[in-house]
């Protein structure tokens, strides 16, 4: 760390605060923003923390002019954040840094265009990485982590703020994201809902008329939450969506649509193709699909088993623990196929003992009456077609269609 | 933060903090991107339920082997 003289330190000072003035005089967003982007750790922005660490008494710098200290509420508390910032002490720098954007959006609601807006996107953003470094501050320290969980609520602050007819409203998408993730790290997703709910429904908003990159982000996360809820048609609509309108050159993004949204089109019954998984690297999603094309509920379980811990963090395991239903559709479409070959008169009579030994050689030991279970429930979601003749302990499949096809619909529930 | 307690253990401190392995990236203020060709291309890489009654592949064979396997011991 380079110490600046006295007189250095002043001028770099002085200088920011011009910057700071000119720009909102001028609405330049632009060079406003940048006077807050801390996690960009721009050399400017550090020498001018060095020189408030070691000049002292900025305030006075601040009280020195009109010109600066009639943003004195909003340009106080951001110099002691940076300050904190650049000695590493970051819960400190976190509650300065939430009264310096306290004190912003007054100042913002008074502008009447939306000429700020990108500085508020920046304020929002900066807000939540510095939420998420101060919690891991406290945790190392032994303290419970509460600061990502204020600046969400500081958020639901500024959403109210943008939530109005004028033009900042286009804004409000942003901070939705903004507020998806901060829940979505917290494991508090059930909080999303308020904000979607006014996305969706509020008639202020067009969700046309936001920019296409938040509407993006917004299809991804709320995708994700119709996974949770095991909505898939929806999910469907909004993870593809994600995906078709996402920076082709953004691979990782694109890779995390992709991760939720196969799970999601299996359950439909349509494949990613191999090649799709070999390019973003989603291969313990391969023997599912093997499996799903064959009827091999072993592979399926080995694939389940494989996997498991991936599978759980990213909460599709059950989506696709799921899909054995439709692995035993494909099997017993299978054993049909092998009958009809060599005896079409009785194919569509299915007897249960072919089915135990099936299953048996795919290592699942089950009985006759268990088999029964598994094809009662097929034949009541519609998987398979025909009745089952208890007695004789056949399963008498419909001549017509006996296994319909998903055709993009989920199983019955 | 002198005052403030350490909350005891069994309570809600979390060392090891909730992580979202798939935060999306953010993506810039002003990025532009153009996805008319990669948009189609997405759609053509899932395949719907094909025409399945093969079953010459090697699974299909070994299953009709197993369940053929008995039937000649009978």
């Amino acid at each position: 760390m380079a110490y600046p003289s006295m007189g250095e330190a002043h001028r770099r000072i002085t200088d920011y605060l011009n910057k700071f003035s000119d720009a909102v005089s001028y609405q330049d967003v632009a060079s406003l923003a940048q006077l807050f982007s801390f996690s960009s750790n721009s050399p400017s922005l550090l020498s001018v923390a060095d020189a408030l660490n070691f000049f002292q008494d900025s305030n006075r710098l601040i009280k020195q002019s009109e010109k600066f200290s009639q943003y004195g509420e909003i340009l106080a508390p951001l110099f002691r954040s940076l300050q904190s910032y650049r000695v590493g002490n970051l819960v400190d720098s976190y509650h300065a840094f939430e009264k310096f954007a306290n004190a912003f959006i007054q100042e913002f609601r008074n502008w009447e265009s939306a000429w700020a807006l990108e500085a508020l996107y920046v304020i929002a953003y900066e807000i939540r990485v510095l939420a998420e470094r101060a919690d891991r501050e406290l945790a190392s320290n032994g303290k419970s982590p509460e600061k990502l969980k204020g600046a969400g609520s500081f958020l639901m602050k500024v959403f109210g703020v943008l939530a109005g007819k004028g033009p900042k409203r286009v804004g409000a998408l942003y901070v939705t994201c903004q507020l998806f993730k901060i829940y979505f790290k917290l494991g508090t997703v059930h909080l999303c809902r308020s904000v979607i709910r006014s996305i969706e429904t509020a008639r202020i908003f067009d969700f046309e008329d936001f920019p296409r990159r938040d509407k993006v982000t917004y299809m991804y996360y709320t995708g994700r939450l119709e996974v949770l809820n095991e909505n898939f048609p929806a999910a469907d609509h909004k993870l593809s969506y994600a995906l078709t309108h996402c920076n082709p050159l953004r691979e990782s993004n694109i890779r995390m649509i992709l991760k939720y949204l196969i799970p999601v089109k299996l359950s439909l019954g349509i494949f990613p193709e191999t090649s799709l998984l070999e390019k973003y690297n989603l291969l313990e999603y391969n023997n599912v699909v093997q499996a799903l094309k064959r009827g091999d509920l072993r592979l399926l379980r080995h694939a389940l088993h494989e996997h498991e811990d991936q599978f759980l963090r990213s909460g599709v395991y059950l989506v696709l623990e799921k899909l054995e239903l439709q692995v035993y559709q494909r099997l017993v479409k299978k054993i049909y196929f092998i009958q009809k070959q060599k005896d079409p008169s009785k194919a569509h009579q299915l007897k249960l003992e072919v089915i135990v030994k099936a299953l048996k050689w795919l290592e699942m030991d089950m009985d006759l009456d268990e088999v029964e279970c598994i094809m009662t429930i097929l034949i009541y979601k519609n998987l398979v077609k025909g009745y089952f003749a208890h007695k004789s302990k056949v399963v008498v499949l419909s001549k017509q269609d006996p296994f319909p096809k998903l055709n993009g619909k989920p199983v019955n529930s | 933060m002198a005052t403030e307690l350490p909350k005891p253990a069994t309570e809600e401190v979390k060392v090891d903090l909730f992580e979202d392995d798939d935060e999306f990236e953010e993506f810039e203020i002003n990025e532009e991107w153009d996805n008319e060709e990669e948009g189609k291309d997405m759609t053509q890489q899932w395949e719907d339920d094909w025409d399945d009654d093969d079953v010459t592949d090697d699974f299909s064979l070994q299953l009709r082997r197993e369940l053929e396997k008995n039937d000649e011991m009978k």
